[in-house]
C-alpha cells in the first residue's frame, strides 16, 4: 500500500499503471489501523493472532466488504 | 507455533530494537545458546508462518514487520533511530510498535514528491490530507507481501 498526495494523484497513478482501483483510506484511518495491528508486535509474550482476531481489527475500523476479508 | 520459534522471534525483534538491524542466525545462536542450524530452521519456520520474511533463498531477514531491511520510499524516525517501513501501513506501524511518536518521510507513489506525516501521542498530527491506497485485497496480501 502506498501514500499519495491526493485523490487526483491516485487516479493518475492507477491509470498510468493500468491498475484497477483497490481500496482508499485516509492517512488518519491507516494510523488507527496501524496502532491496532502493530501495537503488541514487540510484546515479550507475543503470540500469533488468529485470523478471526485480525479480521475483528479490520471490522472494528469499518473496513468491511469482500476486499477486507482475510479468508 | 513452537516455543523455540517464539523464543527465536522474540530475540530477533529484541535485537532489531536494540541494534537497529536484524541479527544473523549466528548471532541469535549465540544469544540463545542453541545450534545455528536449529536457529536457521526456526527462521525458516517463522518465514513460513508469516512471522518474519527472509530474503529469497537465504536466512537473512528482509522484514520483521513493521520493520523492513531493504530500501523502500518510507523512512521512519522513531524510538531514537531511523527505520524503513515496507509500505505505508508498516511505516505508521513502526511508531505504533515502539509505543512512541514518529515522523515519516515518504513520497507520493504518483509523482515522487516528498510527503511528511507525523504521529504524536498516537494521533496523526501531520499528513492527514495524505491518501492511502491498497491495490491488493486482504486475502491476497501474502501472495506477495512486498506488493500490496
Amino acid at each position: 500500500m502506498v501514500f499519495l498526495r491526493s485523490e487526483e494523484h491516485l487516479a493518475r497513478w492507477l491509470e498510468a499503471n493500468g491498475w484497477e482501483p483497490g481500496a482508499t483510506l485516509s492517512a488518519s484511518t491507516l494510523n488507527e489501523l496501524a496502532r491496532s495491528w502493530w501495537w503488541t508486535r514487540l510484546d515479550p509474550g507475543w503470540r500469533p493472532r488468529s485470523t478471526a482476531e485480525s479480521q475483528a481489527i479490520l471490522d472494528d475500523l469499518g473496513l468491511a466488504g469482500d476486499f477486507w476479508r482475510l479468508t | 507455533m513452537e516455543a523455540v520459534d517464539l523464543d527465536v522471534r522474540r530475540q530477533v525483534y529484541f535485537s532489531i530494537v536494540a541494534q537497529g538491524r536484524p541479527p544473523t542466525t549466528a548471532e541469535t545462536s549465540g544469544a540463545l545458546d542453541l545450534p545455528e542450524r536449529e536457529i536457521a530452521a526456526a527462521y525458516r519456520r517463522l518465514h513460513d508462518a508469516h512471522a518474519l520474511v527472509l530474503f529469497p533463498g537465504t536466512t537473512d531477514v528482509w522484514m520483521a514487520n513493521p520493520f523492513c531491511f531493504a530500501p523502500t520510499p518510507h523512512r521512519v524516525t522513531a524510538g531514537g533511530r531511523t527505520w524503513t517501513g515496507t509500505c505505508a501501513w508498516d511505516a505508521l506501524g513502526i511508531p505504533a510498535a515502539l509505543h512512541g511518536d514518529g515522523r515519516i518521510a515518504s513520497a507520493c507513489a504518483c509523482c515522487g514528491d516528498p510527503l511528511s506525516l507525523a504521529v504524536e501521542d498516537g494521533a496523526l498530527v501531520e499528513g492527514a490530507d495524505v491518501v492511502v491506497h491498497f491495490l491488493v485485497a486482504a486475502r491476497r496480501w501474502w501472495d506477495d507481501i512486498g506488493f500490496t
